[in-house]
């Protein structure tokens, strides 16, 4: 057992800990508050992060990247959401494409697409796999009904494929430069045999960007509607072979997915949890009800003990599954740390609301903003559906015996 | 004797406050433009159209011209109500409770000649209250005198034949709306003889009273966290006359524990009102919305997260129909029925917890759906955030019960 950070690690995350002290921190509530899908994002803090490296921290050095391992990139996504978890997703979102890249496009890809994508600020990735029909069945698709799961028609025509269909909620949608997309090729069979993965870059004819997601929390954080009116995207953006499920286009290699996705979520919200219990503490120990410093009454010590030990725990969890990571194992522990997230974040922000509690009529505008935050770690990737799966991924002692279908796995995370 | 029948009385008139809030109030209500929680217009047209069902006069008693509800029909109303908006309930509930305190209680003869036919021939004429509304800061004096005495926001002077009113209310309920104050404020040791807080009755267009036009929802440390309407009133040597001091024989005049009773059950009624409204919301969507091969409905993660808004609402219910009752019935505590445990506060905040969970649960069942601002459900969320965290629940609130349990007596010295 070693607990501590190599030199490359901390100073990533000293980096990381004063860009989002001196550019993230002073406008995340202002940007938050902005009315409207769009508003709240601003190009400028996306610029000022990508010059110092937070946009392409998970391109590999051969690419031209910084090549981070799991654990800077956990100990950077900790730092940037304590400043905001909007902002730090939208800079987290590219990392997760950017292993994706890395496993699964061929060289000529990696080409045309890295590096554009390391030498244009402004380039964000995305990847569509949710239609307004096909949410947990593409995580779970059903085995009775092949029809499920996401419905995007992919038809080849020559040295083309002719989309057509419509996604919705993609990350980074009304800004991004390149979309992976998940379509179907053969829509008779199910989406793990009859899906294929395609290179969508935004100015693709026929390809364009439907209503802006207007959300309760992660304001920031862009969500939109791609549709696709006989979109021509040429055969040599196809990412692996066809029909293979698009999820399984990397060769099985699915990072963007479970290995770096699940600790994605889960890492931003140790930054948030941070965030909430410094401020439950400055709070407390500033603030007097009842003739005596919260800090001096119990039900206040109370919280305040809960807030640190759920963040302590779950930052140990995140830390075990990055260092798991790196080493190149996979198990059920990366979904099982997100769900925890899910719980712990929710908690911990709750928590820090009851310490502030209600001045007259007016609520801490930060302390409102994280719980509207944490929420949504219960709608998206598909949270019920993402405990159920952490069930599949553990080993049962009579599964093999009992289970004659083959288990249908279809790894991946692409909110 | 134990009996949970409604009169067939209450039940038309639940029947009629339903269909209202379900087909006129709720369509407007959840237009997209009145889900963003910061900054949500007032539905005042619907306010109006509610005051003419009765519920502007809900608890005023039926000599005043009122309907003379009482504490169980008027949460069973305002329950049905904010199913349709909380907003809406809160603003009418106020007014309702301040005029049963006001022209039932407080008001002489002569005052109520002045002020009550207005007050009922205008369905638009509203009631608010500036100054001296208790705030819950005993209960954070668990087992120990009380600290904070409030600050008097609030003073008064006597010059002559008029008060001479002057400070400041940072957020006064229902002011945008009201035609008619209550001011609780303080006279001072001034050589008039007076040393308490009085009550003076001051109407919306006196000169040198201000009511502040709406805060800003939004701001960069805080932000509004309050249903219904409000926003602050200024008092700069306003002059009222005075025979509109009201109980002009109290010493000192509390708003008392009737007040805070009846306060706090109607709004874990309307709280109550808010949890069903995502109960259906989420009940609707997981019979239409297919996933994992069939409605989502008939998978068991979701049957749970049904069951289980069903059982908080349920229990939610019981307990504010329980302490509106004992609030309607006291001889049932007197004679040892049911326990003197303060009813109302248990069912304010079991209420204020479970629908707070409802929500939540019934947002998820609305999977990516459940964050998006044009969907109700996130401001359902919302509002049971605020009935959770509000001047009537807070982390201390259920304290007293336990100082109740034991018997504690707080000594009078503050």
């Amino acid at each position: 057992m070693d607990f501590s950070f190599n030199e490359e690690q901390r100073a990533w995350q000293q980096k990381a800990r004063e860009f989002a002290k001196s550019e993230i921190r002073p406008i995340s509530i202002q940007r938050d508050q902005i009315e409207g899908g769009f508003g709240p994002w601003d190009w400028e803090i996306i610029e000022k992060g990508s010059r110092l490296g937070f946009r392409t921290l998970a391109v590999p050095k051969e690419w031209g990247g910084p090549g981070t391992d799991f654990v800077t990139q956990t100990l950077v996504m900790m730092e940037l959401a304590k400043g905001d978890s909007a902002i730090c997703k939208a800079f987290s979102q590219n990392w997760k494409w950017s292993h994706l890249i890395a496993s699964a496009c061929n060289d000529d890809q990696k080409d045309r697409f890295l590096k554009s994508f390391i030498s244009d600020d402004r380039y964000l990735i995305g990847r569509g796999i949710t239609e307004p029909n096909a949410g947990c069945d593409n995580r779970l698709p059903p085995k009775d009904d092949p029809r499920s799961g996401y419905r995007l028609h992919a038809k080849r025509d020559g040295d083309f494929w002719i989309l057509n269909g419509e996604k919705c909620f993609i990350a980074n949608g009304s800004v991004g430069s390149l979309f992976f997309i998940d379509a179907r090729t053969d829509a008779s069979v199910d989406i793990t045999r009859g899906g294929t993965l395609f290179l969508v870059p935004k100015d693709t004819p026929g390809f364009r960007i439907g209503k802006i997601f207007n959300k309760r929390g992660w304001r920031f954080y862009q969500n939109a509607e791609l549709i696709f009116e006989d979109a021509r995207v040429p055969h040599i953006n196809v990412v692996g072979s066809i029909g293979t499920g698009s999820v399984k286009a990397g060769g099985g290699d699915t990072t963007g997915g479970d290995l770096f996705g699940d600790l994605e979520l889960a890492a931003n919200a140790v930054g948030v949890c941070d965030d909430a219990v410094e401020m439950a503490m400055e709070y407390a120990d500033t603030h007097k009800r009842g003739g005596k410093y919260l800090i001096e009454h119990q039900l206040i010590q109370l919280n305040i003990n809960e807030m640190n030990m759920l963040t302590e725990a779950l930052r140990s969890f995140v830390m075990r599954v990055a260092w798991e990571h790196d080493q190149g194992k996979r198990s059920a522990t990366g979904v099982l740390m997100v769900n925890y997230s899910t719980d712990v974040i929710q908690r911990v922000t709750k928590l820090n609301m009851e310490v502030h509690g209600v001045q007259g009529s007016r609520m801490n505008a930060r302390v409102d903003k994280l719980v509207r935050d944490a929420m949504v770690w219960s709608h998206l990737a598909g949270d019920t559906v993402l405990r159920l799966k952490a069930v599949s991924k553990l080993d049962f002692p009579h599964a093999k015996s009992r289970n004659t279908e083959a288990k249908v796995t279809t790894s991946e995370a692409a909110e | 004797m134990f009996n949970l029948h409604l009169t067939a009385e209450q039940i038309e008139f639940r029947d009629t406050v339903r269909s209202f809030a379900m087909n006129e109030i709720r369509p407007l209500a959840i237009h997209p433009e009145r889900l963003e929680s910061f900054d949500k217009p007032l539905l005042r047209v619907l306010l109006d159209k509610a005051s003419e069902l009765g519920l502007r006069t809900l608890t005023l008693s039926e000599e005043s011209g009122g309907v003379g509800a009482d504490t169980m029909t008027s949460c069973i109303v305002f329950e049905e109500l904010a199913a349709g908006d909380v907003d809406i309930a809160i603003m009418l509930g106020q007014t309702s409770l301040l005029g049963d305190l006001l022209f039932d209680s407080w008001m002489e003869n002569d005052q109520k000649v002045s002020f009550l036919p207005q007050f009922i021939e205008d369905e638009t004429f509203h009631l608010s209250c500036a100054g001296g509304i208790p705030e819950i800061l005993n209960s954070w004096c668990y087992h120990g005198n009380l600290h904070e005495k409030p600050k008097a926001e609030l003073t008064a002077v006597r010059e002559s034949n008029e008060w001479i009113i002057d400070g400041s209310v940072s957020y006064v309920a229902n002011a945008p709306i009201a035609e008619l104050f209550i001011v609780m404020a303080e006279t001072g040791s001034n050589g008039t003889g007076a040393d308490g807080t009085i009550g003076l009755l001051v109407s919306r267009n006196t000169p040198g009273f201000t009511i502040n036009a709406s805060k800003n929802a939004v701001g960069e440390s805080d932000i509004n966290w309050r249903h219904g309407c409000g926003t602050g009133v200024e008092f700069n040597s306003c002059k009222v006359p005075l025979e509109n001091q009201i109980c002009k024989h109290e010493k000192t005049l509390v708003i008392g524990e009737h007040y805070s009773r009846q306060i706090s059950l109607q709004t874990a009624a309307i709280n109550l009102g808010l949890g069903r409204a995502a109960f259906d919301a989420a009940v609707e969507y997981a019979k239409i919305r297919r996933q994992g091969g069939r409605n989502i409905v008939e998978h068991q993660a979701i049957g749970k997260k049904i069951a289980d808004m069903a059982i908080k609402l349920e229990l939610a219910s019981t307990i504010i129909w329980k302490a509106a009752w004992v609030a309607d019935h006291p001889e049932a505590v007197a004679d040892r029925s049911i326990s003197d445990l303060p009813q109302h506060t248990i069912a304010s905040i079991f209420t204020a917890e479970a629908v707070h969970e409802v929500t939540l649960i019934a947002a998820e069942c609305f999977g990516a759906m459940g964050v998006m601002r044009d969907m109700p459900v996130q401001k359902y969320v919302n509002d049971g955030f605020m009935f959770l965290h509000s001047d009537i629940n807070d982390i201390t609130t259920r304290l007293p019960i336990a100082e109740k349990v034991v018997n504690y007596r707080r000594s009078k010295a503050a």
